[in-house]
């Protein structure tokens, strides 16, 4: 059966913006809460949505985030235009990150954030061009559906 | 629960139908509808913001009556640390203690003890806890039912540990029955508060299946009946020691000043309880082992059933920590033991409250999520709260819910308005050229 697309919404990420950053992730999951996803859903969806917004904030100029909700599915797409990743391979690897030492005194840049995303999410892509930037997507299969 | 008892209540006969209490709530919960406020009370939390802000005395707290103590045979008052702060540096909290026991109460229980016993059973907890990380402290009772109903997924970090209060209350109640050989149900003990949020916790609790206190007063309906008794007292019998630790419990910071983690922080205030709850949620914010939380600015001693200016009872209390230093008399031995017998443990698992969804179904509820989106967008976005609403975001919530009509909004009316005004003349027009076309 093919997907209907029930809702669709688009954020903006600033860069190295630390004090605002996990605040889209905050409102999709709010957003997903109010039209009636199921919590464990919502909340797989927000966790990997945190990692790849502060992603957009460490490592980018400026990002899009969009929120795709079918009947079975809540899928996300975040675009950058930043400074991309060299080797996705490496990237996707537990513990290796190129984050700064302040980054990591805040808690982020552990090298866990794309691993995490892989693990929470059902459908995991993601491309690159080192000096442009970063497309990163996932999506979670709703409990219910 | 949309009917559970709370201690929060709105005096239509006072209200004049300002904003005030409806731009203070934490959590959107007033409405003025028809000129006076109300709640929608499946949100309210019982903090008593709406009772600090409001200049009319209209938002009030309910809490036990003089009739309500007379119930009981041994009337017990458990004051909050907090009521030390309020009569100036002079008045020792000994004299405190003692206007009470002239007043009606037959005896009177000092906490600070308890306060510092439950700071130890913390780092105890603490030490043994894997997460999640922060854990949140549960001794604001506003601070666990706001978890409870806007932030479900942290339950899970609250400490599981109960307030002193109600761990007290409970031995208190034990050791005087047997004492005095009268059944527990002869002995009131009495919560003397420094806001309505305690008040609720007794009345209708979230940790425990019934609460072991009988009742709360407020701060402000017994400090004048406190204040004339103490004129009576010269002598500060130092009956009771007080504990430095927990007598700092009554401000902000208090709580961790005793302990031995150090990666531990302090946040008050409503909006700072919001900003940093909205950070756990998302897991920004999660290097800090524990977390003390007060929805109340400056901590207890700030709440909104004190009398005392926030400044000058601060600077009472400090003082009074600095001159009741006495040893610890807090064993960790003995916490430690009495942790692992369970003895600070919750009774129950805290249910959460979520808010609930915008329709029955998935279809419906993103349906109703891009109307209301379509409803924001006609909106001013002035806040200006005209509608009875807080901000146009509630506002928008509220019309998509079927709670409120769009046309309530002042700016939505005056557009209408003017192109009700514009409509009739092309209809004019309109008129004037079919009648030429009859005439041809």
């Amino acid at each position: 059966m093919p997907e209907t697309e029930l809702l669709r919404r688009t954020f903006k990420v600033t860069g190295s913006d630390f004090d605002r950053a996990g605040e889209v992730s905050t409102e999709v999951k709010s957003l997903l809460i109010e039209i009636g996803v199921d919590s464990t859903s919502a909340r797989r969806v927000a966790r990997a949505s945190f990692e790849a917004e502060m992603n957009q904030v460490m490592y980018a100029d400026k990002g899009t985030v969009e929120l795709i909700v079918t009947d079975s599915e809540v899928q996300m797409t975040f675009q950058d235009e930043g400074q991309g990743i060299e080797d996705i391979e490496l990237a996707m690897q537990p513990g290796y990150s190129t984050s700064t030492d302040w980054m990591r005194a805040m808690g982020f840049g552990l090298g866990m954030g794309l691993p995490n995303i892989k693990e929470i999410s059902d459908e995991f892509h993601i491309e690159s061009t080192p000096g442009e930037g970063t497309l990163l997507k996932f999506t979670v299969k709703m409990d219910s559906a | 629960m949309e009917n559970r008892p709370h201690t929060v209540a709105f005096d239509k006969e006072k209200c004049v139908g300002c904003v005030d209490c409806t731009k203070a709530c934490p959590t959107r919960a007033i409405r003025v509808k028809d000129g006076v406020a109300d709640a929608i009370w499946e949100l309210c939390i019982d903090c008593g913001e709406c009772v600090r802000v409001c200049r009319y005395d209209a938002a009030i707290s309910l809490t036990s009556s003089p009739t309500e103590l007379e119930k009981f045979k041994y009337k017990i008052a458990m004051p909050s640390p907090v009521l030390y702060g309020q009569f100036g540096r002079h008045v020792h909290p000994d004299k405190v203690l003692q206007a009470l026991k002239r007043i009606g109460f037959d005896d009177v229980y000092e906490e600070t003890w308890m306060c510092e016993m439950v700071s130890a059973a913390i780092d105890t907890y603490l030490t043994e806890c894997k997460g999640p990380w922060p854990r949140i402290s549960t001794s604001c009772p506003a601070v666990m039912r706001l978890i409870a109903i806007r932030y479900p997924d942290l339950v899970e970090h609250l400490i599981p540990i109960l307030a002193p209060r109600e761990l007290a209350a409970r031995d208190l109640k034990r050791k005087k029955a047997a004492e005095l050989d009268i059944p527990e149900e002869d002995i009131g003990i009495f919560h003397i508060t420094p806001c309505s949020a305690k008040a609720e916790a007794i009345n209708d609790p979230l940790e425990v299946t019934y609460s072991h206190l009988n009742g709360a007063i407020s701060i402000r309906e017994i400090f004048g009946p406190i204040s004339k008794a103490l004129k009576g007292i010269d002598k500060v019998d130092i009956t009771y020691s007080y504990s430095p630790i927990g007598m700092s419990w009554a401000m902000a910071g208090g709580e961790i000043t005793g302990m031995r983690n150090q990666n531990v922080l302090a946040v008050h205030g409503a909006p700072q309880t919001l900003e940093v709850l909205d950070r756990i949620d998302s897991r920004q914010f999660r290097n800090v082992d524990f977390l003390e939380i007060m929805l109340c600015p400056d901590g207890c001693i700030s709440g909104p059933l004190t009398v005392a200016g926030r400044y000058e009872a601060q600077h009472t209390m400090t003082l009074h920590i600095q001159n009741v230093a006495s040893q610890s008399r807090v064993k960790e031995e003995k916490v430690r033991n009495l942790f692992q017998e369970h003895y600070f443990a919750f009774e129950r698992e805290i249910k959460t409250r979520p808010v609930q969804p915008l329709a029955p179904t998935l279809k419906e509820g993103a349906a109703k999520a891009k109307e209301k989106l379509a409803i924001l967008e006609r909106l001013p976005k002035k806040d200006c709260a005209a509608c009875g609403a807080p901000d146009c975001k509630t506002f928008a919530d509220d019309v998509v819910r079927g709670h409120a009509q769009i046309s309530e909004c002042v700016f939505v009316k005056i557009e209408e308005l003017k192109k009700e005004k514009k409509t009739p003349k092309p209809r004019a027009t309109q008129a004037k050229s079919s009648a030429k076309a009859e005439k041809n």
